[in-house]
């Protein structure tokens, strides 16, 4: 079990109820779920599904109600171990403005180590890796406001990164983010999934930014639904649209030319694949008739 | 109109003064705002105008930058050297109607009010656009460091000002696109009586403080999960050491003074 980074057993959790009114509902069920190392998981769900909840359970910026959430084997309900736990996994939100601290980016992404109490020169190292690895170096003297959303989310992970983290959670990166930022920001995370062996957790709603992950988790009402490589959740065609999403648009429209009677293979899910598998089928074809 | 605020903005650049130590510049800025107010004739006064002039030119800042930092003052000169001119009656009479007079003792005063005020704004605009904002605050956490030993907790005012100067932009921004939001709904926010305008710009400011309520909420959990914990056991990205620009700009600043006592002592004080 070394292998494991985070561990959510039979996790529950609520939030607060004003006082005088209902308790709130449950908004994460009995979670298990266990993150291996180097590992690149997506959760989807769409709003209200709790899986934000999860982003912050995971670092103990919130404590489970009931179950237990392991990162390395610390307690995050253990509050001695919280900076521990929080240099071990960082989370990235959704909004880049408010995660940004420092009116200068290099200022910002030495934040983390600055509260670390990292000794100087080690801390600009960190942050000169760090900005090169969200390809953002050029831009460390720049004041964040005037950067554009996608290059202001790779400076807040670049923040996180500089802390030198194992497991990046980032709870809907993209949301706020037009295509190109969100094309940045995606290939800054595969990158550093690649190239640093750092375990990426990505929580989203969009079906495209999970096709190339190696775990792929569909949460509906705080309970995980679906649960397997992204081609074995998205057969799930029913299942995933009950909960109001959507299959890959590529996934999407091969269905329905299989349920046409178009012999196309299964597990289909970019639009690249989707072209492949066309072609090789008019080949075929042309075969046939020659 | 409401993009063209740019106090506390950092304007990054690479001169002599951007280089400066933060604190130095903090303390000189003050020794000099100080100055100004010492000044009692015009010998002395351009020799501080001088110094002014020679350090915005080091700073490579743009003028009409600066000139933009002046905007929101000009009332404000214009009101006191008007005053000045009402009620001071030294010095010969120019000009009589009625209990209206112009002496040119007044017309001193208002033209030193005039240059004090200026100068005052344009020398602490320069600190802040040529020196970035956690800097600023980290020297300001230093100079006051010793307050410590009284129970008052430097560190927390200096992060909270660090934090009001990141989101100064970002506050902006937000009032302009909630404004552009309600005159696109009806909303006269540029006519009508003072009392008028002052309430149409209720439903701009409700939305904003609600925003700023949940932006305050987001950083503190980013902060929490960047591993905040107050002052202690913190490092800092850029150590402060004085060096041989700073001892410069001690001298030149302290010739500077001595330039103005000379002048105040020697030839007669105007005002």
């Amino acid at each position: 079990m070394a292998d494991i980074i985070l561990d959510f057993q039979d996790v529950s959790f609520r939030y607060e109820a004003d006082e005088d009114e209902a308790p709130m509902p449950l908004c994460v069920r009995h979670v298990n779920l266990q993150i291996e190392k180097g590992s690149f998981t997506v959760i989807l769900g769409h709003n209200g599904s709790g899986k934000s909840t999860l982003a912050k359970l995971s670092n103990s910026i919130l404590v489970p109600e009931s179950g237990k959430v392991l990162v390395n084997g610390m307690d995050t309900a253990n509050e001695d171990l919280s900076y521990d736990i929080r240099r071990t996994v960082g989370v990235v939100f959704q909004n880049p403005d408010n995660q940004i601290v420092a009116s200068v980016v290099e200022e910002d992404v030495a934040f983390g180590p600055e509260n670390l109490g990292v000794p100087p020169e080690e801390i600009r190292k960190r942050v000169d890796d760090a900005l090169k690895a969200v390809g953002m170096y050029e831009y460390r003297g720049h004041a964040p406001h005037k950067l554009s959303g996608g290059q202001k989310q790779r400076v807040a992970i670049a923040g996180m990164i500089a802390m030198l983290p194992e497991c990046l959670v980032l709870d809907e990166p993209t949301a706020m983010l037009d295509p190109q930022g969100r094309r940045e920001v995606l290939e800054t995370i595969h990158r550093l999934n690649n190239e640093r062996g750092i375990t990426i957790v990505l929580i989203t709603h969009f079906m495209e930014e999970a096709v190339d992950a190696d775990r792929v988790l569909v949460m509906d009402d705080g309970e995980i639904l679906l649960d397997g490589t992204p081609q074995a959740v998205f057969r799930e065609r029913e299942t995933v649209r009950r909960v109001g999403l959507e299959l890959p648009k590529a996934a999407e429209l091969s269905f329905d030319l299989r349920a046409d009677g178009v012999p196309l293979p299964p597990d289909i899910l970019t639009a690249q694949a989707l072209a492949d598998a066309v072609y090789t089928l008019l080949g075929e074809g042309k075969h046939a008739d020659s | 109109m409401i993009r063209d605020i740019t106090i506390g903005q950092y304007f990054p650049g690479n001169s002599p003064i951007h280089k400066l130590d933060p604190r130095a510049k903090l303390v000189l800025t003050f020794v000099y705002i100080v100055s100004i107010f010492f000044c009692k004739n015009f010998a002395a006064l351009a020799i501080s105008v001088a110094y002014l002039v020679f350090a915005v030119l080091l700073s490579r800042i743009s003028l009409k930058l600066l000139a933009k930092s002046l905007k929101p003052i000009v009332i404000i000169v214009l009101l006191t050297s008007v005053l000045q001119i009402f009620y001071n009656d030294d010095g010969t009479v120019l000009f009589q109607r009625g209990w209206f007079e112009i002496t040119t003792g007044g017309l001193v005063m208002a033209a030193f009010t005039t240059v004090r005020i200026i100068a005052l704004v344009l020398a602490s605009s320069l600190l802040t656009y040529t020196t970035s904002p956690t800097l600023l605050t980290d020297a300001i956490e230093r100079l006051f460091s010793p307050l410590k030993k009284i129970k008052i907790n430097v560190h927390s005012i200096a992060m909270m000002m660090t934090i009001a100067l990141r989101f100064i932009p970002l506050l902006i921004d937000e009032v302009d696109k909630i404004m552009s939001a309600q005159k696109a709904r009806g909303a006269e926010l540029d006519t009508g009586s003072l009392l008028k305008r002052g309430q149409a710009l209720v439903p701009v400011f409700i939305p904003l403080f609600v925003n700023a309520f949940t932006r305050a909420y987001d950083l503190a959990f980013a902060m929490e999960c960047r591993c905040y914990r107050g002052g202690e056991g913190r490092t800092r990205l850029r150590v402060m050491k004085f060096c041989a620009r700073d001892y410069v700009a001690f001298g030149v600043t302290i010739v500077c003074l001595a330039g103005i006592a000379v002048s105040n002592y020697f030839l007669t004080a105007l005002i």
